[in-house]
């Protein structure tokens, strides 16, 4: 998943959906720097800033961005010791994919059923958490209580953190949370700071927001693992299958042995090789740096991380006529084709 | 005294650590467990220090309507 997306995700979604789980430990931590001030008349209504407000919830809200930054980096660390497989990512995603729709729909009320798509932490836990977080004073409880966040995560944090597994690299998974929680910050802090609450209604809008969000991120998901399974059927496929046909009827079919690997994905999206004989085909980057560096043909099990400049040859054995291959990045996305159907 | 009340009204995830947090502010409970997935409440309480209506006033106050009759 891009770190753009990650960063988007926690500010909108991501925000929101924990907002709801986490807000009463950070309004617990706050209390009693509240009640501290109030019994020292020392805040003013008319002050616009309030610094001893302020410096709990920076506290917390860092603790809570150093955890997670150090969980995405044991989740990718795991990852990488499972050295998850093409196939196994495929699974993962659907599966995050997967969990995501029953989130989606569990927070639109579709069926009881989707309750079940939620991980309750258990009581003892909660229990413990809730007690520490009225302890008081000191500036220990706020750096505590943000770290013990990582206990209570959102249906869009879990996803999250599934996706930081299947990054298989500790600095990726790290990165991806870093960038994730740094999303949910800016409202964590406003709803804190100035104490406002939703009103009813506008909760109920915005949690049908976060459930549609969910739903679509959800598909993306699926959609990923369809394509990393190199399965013939998925969303981005279908549609890549609409603009070919598209750009065919104009420019031709594409008869060249060399595939351009861009920050965009794959050019051309489907290759047309000569059938009955072996080819060659290079992988060409140019100054490139998305996840389409990382080449996955689900079908001749072949893995490539391809430099960010530079040419790299990839054989490919016979094909009987008609065969397409389907292939992808290593996260699922830029589905593309390679189809035998020329004459050798 | 165990009692499970069915709570029709919890949405998520925190509104039951919401309720079992009344096990802080209401004096004769020993423990409360709730749970989203089943939608239910379960409340081990001293009946000489509380009632089952005083468990449900607390209940309303904080935006849940629990129905005592789950068992």
């Amino acid at each position: 998943m891009d770190l753009i997306v990650a960063f988007v995700t926690g500010l909108t979604t991501g925000g929101l959906g924990c907002l709801a789980v986490q807000s009463g430990l950070l309004a617990s931590t706050l209390a009693y720097q509240v009640e501290q001030d109030m019994l020292a008349h020392s805040v003013d209504a008319s002050r616009k800033f309030k610094p001893h407000i302020a410096r709990p919830i920076f506290l917390f809200l860092l603790a809570k961005l150093v955890a997670y930054t150090i969980l995405g980096f044991l989740l990718g660390a795991l990852g990488s010791a499972l050295q998850l497989t093409p196939l196994m990512s495929a699974i993962l995603y659907l599966a995050i994919g997967v969990f995501m729709l029953g989130n989606g729909l569990r927070m639109l009320n579709a069926h009881p059923v989707f309750r079940f798509f939620v991980i309750e932490p258990p009581s003892f836990l909660t229990r413990y958490i809730r007690r520490k977080s009225k302890d008081g004073a000191s500036l220990v409880t706020p750096l505590f209580m943000g770290t013990l966040t990582i206990f209570l995560p959102c249906g869009v944090t879990q996803a999250m953190m599934a996706a930081a597994l299947g990054t298989s690299s500790p600095v990726q998974g790290a990165a991806l949370m870093f960038a994730f929680i740094f999303g949910t910050t800016p409202l964590f802090f406003s709803v804190s700071y100035f104490a406002t609450r939703l009103s009813a209604a506008v909760e109920k809008h915005f949690t049908r927001i976060v459930a549609v969000t969910m739903l679509i991120l959800g598909l993306v998901s699926v959609d990923s693992g369809l394509n990393l399974a190199g399965s013939p059927f998925s969303f981005s496929r279908a549609w890549n299958s609409v603009a070919v046909a598209i750009s065919d009827s104009v420019n031709g079919v594409q008869s060249g042995f060399a595939i351009h690997v861009t920050d965009d994905g794959y050019s051309p999206i489907v290759l047309h090789l000569p059938a009955g004989t072996p080819v060659s085909i290079e992988w060409v980057t140019e100054g490139t740096q998305s996840c389409a560096r990382s080449v996955v043909v689900p079908g001749l099990e072949y893995h490539e991380i391809l430099p960010p400049v530079g040419r790299v040859r990839f054989d490919i054995p016979a094909q009987e006529k008609g065969t397409v291959i389907n292939y992808s990045c290593s996260m699922g996305m830029y589905p593309s084709q390679l189809v035998f159907d020329l004459d050798s | 005294m165990k009692k499970v009340f069915r709570v029709p009204d919890m949405s998520c995830p925190n509104c039951a650590m919401h309720l079992e947090g009344l096990e802080d502010e209401l004096p004769g409970v020993k423990r409360i467990n709730a749970s989203y997935k089943k939608q239910v409440m379960e409340v081990e309480f001293d009946e000489a220090l509380l009632s089952i209506e005083q468990i449900l006033q607390a209940a309303n106050a904080i935006g849940y309507h629990p129905e005592s009759d789950a068992s």
